[in-house]
């Protein structure tokens, strides 16, 4: 499924968040949006998902989900927005349960991406019992259980010390590259936007447009520091004066 | 030169020492009970323990023990229940919704500080002195505590999960359901266990009009009649029943908050 | 500047130079009539006593204030509570105050205009019926045992419901929530005139007794009896004044001047008070035997400790009892 973002601008009364971005999300690729704090990049994550209605401009999706999707555009968030009296299991179901689906295909399911995430001896651990990472992999199942066709990741690791995150990364790329699923991946670190994604978006803030779109055009198996080195420096030099500006705001 | 390197960490931390507790206690009931054998003080000022320990034993070998407990125990369940639900409701539709928060939290704010006590006359002249002026000052203490603790319980419930929950297409009764009232639920316990004493500082303003029997009625009787053994007696069972419902709504927490 | 000093002069001089400082705790009502005269005639002055007047909102108190040290004298109506208190040895009556007199409007049995209705048209239509009451153990739950045991019904077959407070009495009635009350003339007679509720009988024809009394504590008696013997000379004397105002009524001037002053001290019209005003026998007597008549009658119902002694209770030295 592809998602296209048409001339989408975003406020806030007088506050101007995002100005007229247009861009595609192709088909099978995962798109990275960077960019300082401040650029609206999880307003138009919101956006994407039909979580805000935006000031200005549409968003379309074109092609068809996947066979047994329940949710074609499913997120997966930042501090992982598990509800913490339900389970591991109970989690994953929480986001089934209300959807035409027999208890022995509900019970299927989330045996499947259980075992897929690695969670299967935690099916009855409660969330609080869990490790940050492990949390992550609860959303992910969460996620996957609902077969969607667009992930929309907002910060997804920013929680995550830089073990757990290097660990999920792989993680991810594994699972990604069985299933292939359009993804916008946004992040503000650069690093998780080069091994991830097929291209990247730079947005500028106050108010966030589209500053530039990187294509990062090494094969995902090649993506060591080194080869990844140019590239990193050019999204670098592009937000850095941003970045320092942002850092030495009030909030 | 090596020397060990000073401790000096240690200190400002409690433990519970429950030996500590049970001598403290019992060491106030001995010197309670030496004042008032010797008889420096006179028991019409310092009722000795012994006393109210008789005057409890007589009260339960007579009935009347029960007789009131039940009487002040039907109150406060029928208060407790009918306030509580009330404010639940109320307190949902604050948290939720825009319109009613408006309406409604200036004149819950309003009418939360006024003490029940000094409506008493008013509902005598609305529900009677029988039982529903009692259980309705009962319901009425109940009410604002547990409205406003719901209301604030649902504030608290994090945002992210319910757009979590929208994300998924659940839909809104389920989100109420199965996201705002669980997350709320800390809040609402809390709510319950100040209810629930508020409910038993009412019973005895509820059983000043008109009652014969009830936990409160009988301290009021004792304090007309200016028996000190029977009125204290009866505080304690007031705070027996105080220690019974903080114990409930403990039990109550560890099972349905276990999460936390 | 000059006349002032005077005056304050002037004022000194008239208090004897070594008056003792006593206390009394008392109810602004009519029936402490005569401690207000006694205070404002200077009886009690001339007896070498500066009384400070304590007020309270009902007998309870009035009786706790003089156990708890905060008034040396208390006077007002006698309760179950208050023998109780006298029990355990922490008062005695030493003179009378108020009686229920045939002939004297204090205390009017009340029927709802409801009940009225229903045929309860006389003292004797009290049995079976609901009793609206300020507390357990007060002078309106004896009246009725009094009612019920000179018209032969058992009172443990009506339903007594107490309402802590007058004006609680009067809602209830009004509303007909209560059946039957007794209330003091100064509610009663309005309400009669508003027809909220009916008088159907006078506690005072119905059942004469000795409502009030002149208190103190024992330690007083002990340590301090020169004093007691001389606030209990003033006392009587303002009896007397009561006594020559509103009983005998020979002096016209005497009655006038003894209304002004109830009036200023009980913040009252004069007309109510007038309406309302209760026997005080003329020497401050007291019936012994009402007394022990009433604890017997308190323990009967379980209100009153087993222990408690009339005998004990009163002191018939100061004044002579009337029996």
């Amino acid at each position: 499924m592809r998602l296209i973002v048409e001339r989408v601008s975003h406020g806030y009364g007088a506050l101007e968040v995002l100005d007229d971005i247009s861009l595609t999300v192709e088909e099978g690729e995962i798109l990275a949006i960077i960019g300082p704090s401040g650029c609206g990049k999880s307003t138009l994550l919101g956006i994407l998902g039909g979580l805000l209605k935006p000031s200005k401009g549409r968003v379309l999706t074109d092609g068809s989900a996947p066979e047994g999707s329940l949710n074609p555009i499913t997120y997966i968030f930042q501090d992982f927005a598990l509800l913490p009296w339900r389970s591991v299991a109970g989690n994953v179901a929480f986001a089934l349960e209300h959807r035409r689906l027999g208890a022995r295909e509900r019970e299927a399911r989330i045996d499947e991406v259980l075992a897929k995430i690695g969670l299967r001896d935690f099916a009855s651990a409660l969330p609080r019992q869990l490790s940050g990472g492990m949390r992550q992999r609860v959303g992910i199942a969460r996620a996957l259980a609902v077969r969607p066709a667009i992930l929309l990741l907002d910060e997804p690791l920013s929680a995550l010390d830089a073990q757990t995150r290097e660990i999920l990364i792989e993680e991810f790329l594994a699972l990604w590259l069985a299933h292939r699923t359009t993804a916008v991946y946004v992040t503000h670190n650069l690093d998780e936007a080069l091994r991830l994604a097929d291209r990247v978006c730079v947005l500028s803030r106050r108010p966030g447009r589209i500053r530039e779109m990187v294509a990062v055009d090494v094969g995902r198996q090649d993506r060591t520091p080194a080869r990844l080195a140019p590239l990193r420096e050019r999204l670098w030099r592009s937000i850095q004066d941003e970045a320092r500006a942002a850092d030495r705001e009030y909030v | 030169m090596s020397e060990p390197l000073r401790f000096r960490g240690g200190g400002f931390v409690t433990r519970p020492k429950p030996i500590s507790s049970c001598l403290a206690g019992l060491a106030v009931v001995a010197i309670w009970q030496a004042v008032a054998s010797a008889g420096w003080v006179s028991p019409v000022f310092l009722p000795s323990p012994a006393g109210i320990a008789r005057a409890l034993a007589e009260m339960a070998l007579s009935g009347q023990l029960w007789r009131h407990l039940a009487a002040s125990l039907q109150r406060i369940l029928l208060g407790f229940a009918l306030g509580s639900a009330a404010g639940l409701a109320f307190g949902l539709a604050l948290g939720l919704l825009s319109h009613a928060r408006a309406a409604g939290l200036p004149i819950v704010s309003a009418l939360f500080p006024i003490p029940k006590i000094a409506l008493l006359p008013l509902f005598i002249l609305w529900f009677g002195i029988g039982e529903p002026s009692k259980v309705a000052t009962i319901a009425l203490g109940v009410f604002f505590p547990m409205a406003i603790a719901t209301y604030s319980g649902v504030d608290q419930v994090p945002r992210t999960l319910i757009r979590m929950a929208q994300s998924f297409d659940v839909p809104t009764h389920a989100v109420v359901a199965k996201v705002i009232l669980p997350g709320a639920l800390p809040g609402i316990l809390s709510g319950v266990r100040i209810s629930a004493s508020i409910a038993l500082i009412l019973v005895v303003a509820a059983e000043m009009i008109g009652a014969e029997f009830g936990v409160g009625a009988f301290i009021l009787t004792a304090g007309n009649l200016m028996r000190t053994e029977d009125l204290l007696a009866g505080v304690c069972l007031l705070s027996i029943l105080g220690l019974a419902v903080g114990f409930l709504v403990s039990l109550a927490e560890r099972r349905l908050l276990a999460w936390r | 500047m000059k006349l002032l000093s005077i005056a304050a002069a002037v004022a000194l001089l008239a208090t004897p130079a070594m008056a003792e400082k006593t206390s009394l705790s008392v109810l602004k009502l009519a029936s402490s009539g005569p401690v207000f005269l006694a205070q404002d005639l200077g009886h009690f002055a001339a007896e070498g006593l500066e009384v400070e007047l304590k007020f309270f909102a009902a007998a309870q108190p009035v009786a706790v204030a003089v156990v708890s040290g905060d008034a040396e004298f208390g006077v007002t109506g006698l309760t179950a509570g208050f023998y109780n208190l006298a029990g355990k040895g922490a008062l005695k009556i030493i003179a009378g105050q108020s009686r229920e007199q045939p002939g004297y409007k204090l205390s009017a049995y009340m029927v709802s205009n409801k009940a009225w209705e229903a045929g309860v048209r006389s003292p004797a239509d009290f049995a079976g019926r609901s009793f609206g009451m300020t507390q357990v153990g007060s002078t309106f739950h004896y009246m009725v045992g009094l009612l019920a045991e000179k018209r032969g019904f058992d009172v443990a077959k009506m339903r007594l419901v107490p309402l802590q407070s007058i004006p609680n009495m009067v809602s209830a009635l009004q509303g007909g929530q209560v059946d039957t009350a007794i209330l003091p003339s100064t509610v009663a007679v309005p309400m009669a005139d508003r027809n909220d509720a009916k008088i159907v009988g006078w506690a005072g024809d119905e059942t004469p007794w000795q409502l009030g009394a002149l208190f103190t504590s024992p330690k007083m008696i002990d340590t301090k009896r020169a004093t007691v013997e001389r606030f209990v000379r003033a006392y009587k004397k303002g009896v007397a004044a009561y006594d020559l105002a509103f009983q005998k009524k020979t002096d016209q001037a005497a009655t006038d001047k003894a209304l002004d002053i109830l009036a200023k001290y009980t913040e009252q019209q004069k007309g109510a008070i007038a309406a309302g005003l209760p026997y005080i026998e003329p020497e401050a007597r007291f019936s012994a035997k009402d007394i022990a008549k009433q604890v017997a009658y308190w323990q009967a119902q379980k209100q009153a400790d087993a222990s408690v002694d009339a005998k004990e209770i009163v002191v018939t030295t100061f004044v002579p009892s009337l029996d």
